[in-house]
């Protein structure tokens, strides 16, 4: 809500402050900036993500199969917008469809990680004492921990299925949360409302899920939205390593890492194109998420 | 302060002590069977018990470790079971490659970043800052593998002008350095924006500015000097983070630093070369850390290290 | 990366108070700004000194400077644990062998100057006069010796496991010993090309790190951390002098990488590249590309541990599914026609060679064979190791359609890298059908190939020492027999008459041989390329 929302039958003295100057007033420009951002973001993640989904739908050759002739065609070919990898299959296709496989870890994986983190930075904040330090002595241990390397090794350990990614990423990825949750809930288990409700009775878990949570939600949400960007980075880093879903089903990284090889006899498609729908995804929902981030801020700030 | 120092040095050691035995169990539960990289091939199963009892991989898990600590505690880490020499000199040869990199990619955004987030700050809820933003976020947004190839196509096979791969030249540096960079710049641009912005505000730079006080030394010397300390503390982690962390950089470049070193480690299973890497990138992470902190005092006088409750 | 980076964890505490100013902390802080440019610089500078020392030096600015990068790392320059193609050439420039293999692979004389079979179980072998290391230091029949049993000494040698027994030698006479063994070893001439001879003091169970050798070239610095090698011509070098002066050996696993060193002129030569590189280095005005019949053989062999029950233990079964490849279009679209399908058991290349079939595309008669035998909803799981060769997953994920096509079903199972394949070839990982296997050969000789697959017996399937389970006493024995066979005429008809059983067996879904592929810049004007995918570097010359 701004002010410029007031209807000017309501403004009963005049006012030095024209309408131009809160036009261009830094609340309203910061409130512009952010639905342009936010719009921005939509859109490049729309046009990731809406043909990915659509993928099963859309009338594509199919990305496993492929036809042994139509070897390395390159982009704008007949047929092949996107050209072909070597094995004759379409490389459209196969972003689409890997797209699938991608942002189905990725949803799942923030999901998870948003999950334990709240719970983890929540509990830690709310009870303190011991809780609080073995949940802030994890987070350090994790924080110089060598990441890729762990990764590795895990999926070395449990095999490149798309549950033990999953895992993986979340577990790499809940310290953010988590930290954040515990910051809030730390500045939350002070207000006066909270006292009120340990002074009625209520038990602490109900006091954190029923009252302090809801407050804290839309910042952690943002959060754990914006991770999905990196949880799509860090999929595709694994795969490229090695350490992806396992053949013949495409995943962005694993499509890069394949065409890795002939990038430099020419084949330049097979690794710019799928890097193209990643940047593109990620640039997206960081977009969004920034954009967001503001608007929330913004909403807190006004609201406090 | 000293008992400070000792408190953190203790962690450190501490840290790294656990994050190594960690490797260690995951290196031995993990499948595939280390001898066969070094067995001839098709080898029989004699060879391979003679392999696997010279690399004293047929001990129970207990005494392999508790051997390893014994050695460990005379600074041997094992013999890199490729190259067949203390792993420890593997690692430390191929050490200044990444060191340089790290350094090159952190001073660059410090060059970069900094006044970036400071012209950001000063130009808030322009269009300027819109585009910025934008920019920043983008070059956060891309995978780091994917801009290095980029370049990689760009530069050193159509333009040809830049070397591709491995360290011969001092320009061989440049295509490394720029990938990390973006990214970095990008984070560490709008960290400082953030902390600027908010210093910008604050009611003694107005007193101080109704004072005749000029913009740019508001600027640098007054809100930047008391955005220091989070800034330094973010290249120190960056740094530290950078360590371990060009690993796809090193690949995609092929790069002779400690990255690639360990991704190859890893696809034979060169148990202690792998080992000996991460104990020394994780105790280097953990002392720039640690010296970052103990920087604090000289950029901010009110800061005193030591026990406070939080 | 989100935004919220977050903070080393740190008990700093934010206390009001003044420190005790007697330094100003902006001249302190000006110090540190110094203090850390000068570190930050330090550093990269010295790093520029010391790495680029044993960083290649770049191509053609001495005359008569080669450089090479291989594609492996060539751990040290010795070869009593492990030997590859590319590293023979490297290490026989330095260090050499009573004989070698050459071009046409047979054995040659080098250090010896005569080595012949004078009875079954007994060679004699003669040293060269004028033979010495490059220290002047005379070569003896003592080093032979010692060479000999450290070779065997080493556990698992790779060496060693090439040889069916350990020879004896006994010294005869200043420069002459004889080698007996107690069943005929008739390539024993051939199997001692790869026993490297050192001064016996200086000589190890172990990969040697430093040390000399009768080579045309010394080494004038080795790092085998980084993987580069510096090496000289060899003034004192008893036989020609080498014609290049220094040779500057590195390398880079990365196929892409080693394209563009060749490309911007970084390297001279690279060796054991993709066909795909070989087909874009063709276009390359200043690049010759050097192909030849290689002496790999790489086969999609199947799982013999299977129940009598189960239709791959049919021959004929085993012979539709081979008709169902397509191989031509393999070769064509993944292979940039840089193979040739195999046309027997064993590559054309080796000595003792002999054609027993073709493998032909025929999707209807596997389709009708297939039905004959009475198979239906068969399904086959591929296994094979990550990069066992180049393209590998292209061309099976291909196979996978081919099968697909005629009513087959695939599961493919890539292994990665680590050591796991081992498991799953002994049958101990989990139940497979069909692997996608290379198999080297440092002999030159098919015998080699033919006892190490064809050659297994009930004894070695007990510790699962067989080529995946196959075993058929009848094929051994005729290789037993051939192995103690001294005539060669014989001997030659002894193998044909097994690989022609062998064959009928079907061991093999396709089988092919990738060709050698070599590419160099044109300043190199003599290098020639031997099937066994190495070189003589002392002959390499180079022009500017």
């Amino acid at each position: 809500m701004t002010t410029t929302d007031l209807p000017t039958a309501d403004l009963v003295r005049p006012s030095a402050v024209t309408a131009r100057q809160l036009r261009t007033s830094g609340a309203a420009r910061r409130a512009r900036h952010s639905t342009i951002k936010m719009w921005a973001g939509a859109v490049c993640a729309a046009i990731v993500v809406l043909p990915v989904l659509l993928a099963g739908v859309l009338p594509l050759p199919d990305p496993v199969k492929g036809v042994l002739k139509d070897t390395s065609l390159p982009p704008l070919s007949p047929g092949h917008l996107l050209g072909t990898d070597p094995n004759g299959r379409d490389l459209l296709s196969r972003i689409l469809h890997g797209g699938q496989t991608s942002l189905l870890i990725g949803v799942l994986a923030i999901v998870l990680s948003g999950l334990i983190g709240v719970v983890a930075g929540s509990v830690a904040g709310y009870y303190g004492g011991w809780v609080d330090v073995l949940v802030s002595r994890a987070l350090e241990a994790q924080m110089s921990l060598p990441l890729l390397l762990m990764l590795l090794l895990v999926v070395a350990l449990f095999g490149p299925s798309i549950a033990v990614i999953t895992l993986v990423i979340a577990v790499a990825q809940w310290p953010e949360p988590a930290r954040l949750t515990r910051a809030l809930v730390l500045v939350e288990r002070e207000k006066p409302y909270v006292a009120a409700a340990q002074v009625l009775g209520l038990r602490r878990p109900l006091i954190i899920l029923r009252h302090i949570i809801p407050n804290i939600l839309p910042q952690v949400l943002v959060v754990v939205f914006l991770l999905l960007a990196q949880a799509v980075l860090l999929e595709s880093s694994l795969s490229f390593l090695g350490a992806g879903v396992q053949r013949p089903y495409p995943t962005w990284g694993g499509i890069i890492s394949d065409g890795r090889e002939l990038f430099v006899i020419g084949t330049w498609w097979l690794v710019t194109l799928p890097g193209v729908a990643i940047a593109l995804l990620v640039v997206g929902v960081n977009l969004l998420g920034d954009g967001l981030r503001d608007r929330v801020r913004r909403t807190k700030a006004g609201a406090a | 302060m000293g008992l400070y120092l000792l408190k953190r040095v203790g962690q450190t050691v501490l840290t790294a002590w656990v994050t190594v035995t960690i490797v260690f169990l995951l290196l031995r539960l993990a499948p595939g069977d280390p001898a066969v990289s070094y067995a001839p091939p098709n080898p029989t199963a004699a060879q391979l018990d003679a392999i696997r009892r010279e690399f004293g991989l047929d001990r129970p898990l207990l005494s392999q470790y508790g051997s390893f600590l014994v050695h460990l505690a005379h600074g041997d880490v094992g013999t890199s079971f490729q190259f067949r020499e203390p792993a420890l000199s593997v690692v430390l040869q191929r050490l200044p490659f990444t060191i340089t990199l790290a350094v090159a990619a952190i001073v660059v955004t410090a060059l970069l970043a900094i006044p970036l987030g400071v012209w950001m700050a000063r130009r808030a809820n322009t269009a300027g800052e819109l585009g910025a933003n934008i920019a920043t976020i983008a070059g956060q947004s891309m995978p780091d593998f994917w801009i290095g190839f980029v370049l990689l196509i760009v530069f050193a096979v159509n333009l040809q002008v830049l070397p591709s791969s491995g360290f011969t030249s001092l320009s061989s540096l440049i295509l490394p350095t720029v990938t990390i960079v973006i990214l970095q710049v990008a984070l560490i641009s709008r960290l400082v924006r953030r902390e600027m912005g908010g210093n910008l505000a604050s009611p003694y730079l107005t007193i101080a500015r109704s004072r005749g006080v000029s913009e740019s030394r508001l600027t640098w010397r007054y809100a930047f000097a008391n955005s220091a300390i989070p800034v330094v503390t973010a290249l120190g982690t960056r740094f530290a983070a950078m360590l371990n962390g060009v690993v796809i950089v090193e690949v995609v470049f092929q790069w002779p630093g400690v990255g690639s070193l360990v991704v190859d480690a890893l696809e034979r299973r060169d148990l202690p070369l792998i080992q000996a890497t991460v104990l020394v990138t994780v105790l280097l992470a953990l002392v720039v850390q640690l010296g970052v902190d103990l920087l604090y005092p000289l950029l901010d006088p009110r800061v005193r290290l030591g026990a406070g409750a939080r | 990366m989100t935004d919220d980076i977050s903070l080393a964890g740190s008990e700093a505490l934010v206390v009001p108070g003044a420190l005790p100013r007697t330094v100003s902390r902006r001249s302190l802080l000006q110090l540190a700004g110094f203090l850390g440019a000068g570190v930050a610089l330090g550093p990269a500078l010295a790093a520029c000194a010391g790495p680029q020392s044993s960083s290649t030096s770049s191509a053609g600015t001495a005359s008569s400077t080669l450089s090479i990068i291989l594609n492996r790392n060539l751990v040290s320059l010795d070869n009593k644990l492990n030997q590859y193609d590319a590293a023979v050439t490297v290490q026989r420039a330095v260090r050499q062998a009573l004989t070698q293999i050459g071009l046409d692979l047979k054995p040659q004389l080098v250090l010896a100057k005569t080595f012949a079979l004078t009875s079954p179980t007994t060679w004699d072998v003669e040293l060269r006069d004028d033979i010495h290391y490059s220290d002047n230091s005379p070569v003896t029949v003592e080093d032979v010796e010692t060479a000999l049993k450290l070779y065997f000494q080493v556990s698992a040698g790779y060496v060693a496991s090439q040889f069916a027994e350990q020879p004896k030698l006994t010294k005869t006479g200043d420069r002459t010993f004889t080698l007996t063994t107690t069943k005929p070893l008739v390539t024993l001439d051939a199997l001692m090309s790869n026993i490297l001879i050192t001064p016996a003091a200086a000589n190890k169970a172990e990969e040697l790190r430093e040390g000399i050798g009768s080579g045309p070239f010394t080494v004038a610095s080795a790092d085998s951390g980084t993987g580069t090698y510096k090496l000289v011509r060899n003034e004192n070098y008893w036989g020609e002098k080498a014609l290049l002066a220094e040779v500057n050996v590195s390398y880079q696993e990365d196929e892409g990488a080693r394209v563009i060193a060749i490309t911007s002129g970084q390297t001279d030569v690279i060796d054991t590249i993709t066909p795909e590189s070989a087909a874009s280095l063709k276009t390359k005005q200043d690049i010759e590309v050097v192909q030849n019949k290689g002496t790999r053989l790489i086969h999609l062999f199947y799982n013999f541990r299977k129940p009598s029950s189960h239709p791959l233990s049919k021959p004929a079964v085993r012979e539709a599914l081979s008709h169902a490849v397509d191989h031509d279009s393999l070769i064509s679209s993944l292979m940039a026609g840089q193979v040739t399908s195999a046309e027997g058991v064993v590559p054309t290349t080796l000595s003792g060679y002999a054609p027993t079939g073709q493998y032909t595309f025929d999707a209807d008669k596997a389709k009708s064979m297939l039905a004959a035998e009475g198979v239906k909803d068969l399904k086959l799981t591929f296994i094979w190791e990550d990069s066992e060769f180049a393209g590998a997953s292209r061309v099976l994920e291909a196979v996978g359609q081919m099968m697909d096509a005629v009513g087959v079903g695939v599961t493919l199972k890539q292994i990665p890298k680590g050591g796991d394949i081992n498991g799953w070839r002994r049958g101990e990982s989990g139940d497979w059908d069909v692997l996608a296997n290379g198999y080297g050969n440092q002999t030159g000789l098919a015998i080699t190939n033919l006892v190490g697959q064809y050659g297994g017996t009930a004894a070695k399937e007990k510790t699962r020492d067989t080529y995946q389970g196959f075993v058929v006493p009848e094929i051994s024995d005729l290789l037993d027999q051939a192995g103690s066979e001294p005539d060669q005429a014989k001997r030659d008809a002894l193998l044909k008459s097994a690989q022609e059983k062998i064959w009928a067996l079907w061991p093999a879904m396709w089988a092919w041989t990738p060709n050698n592929l070599l590419a160099h810049r044109k300043r190199v004007t003599t290098l020639d390329l031997s099937p066994g995918n190495f070189y003589d570097l002392a002959t390499v010359a180079v022009s500017g």
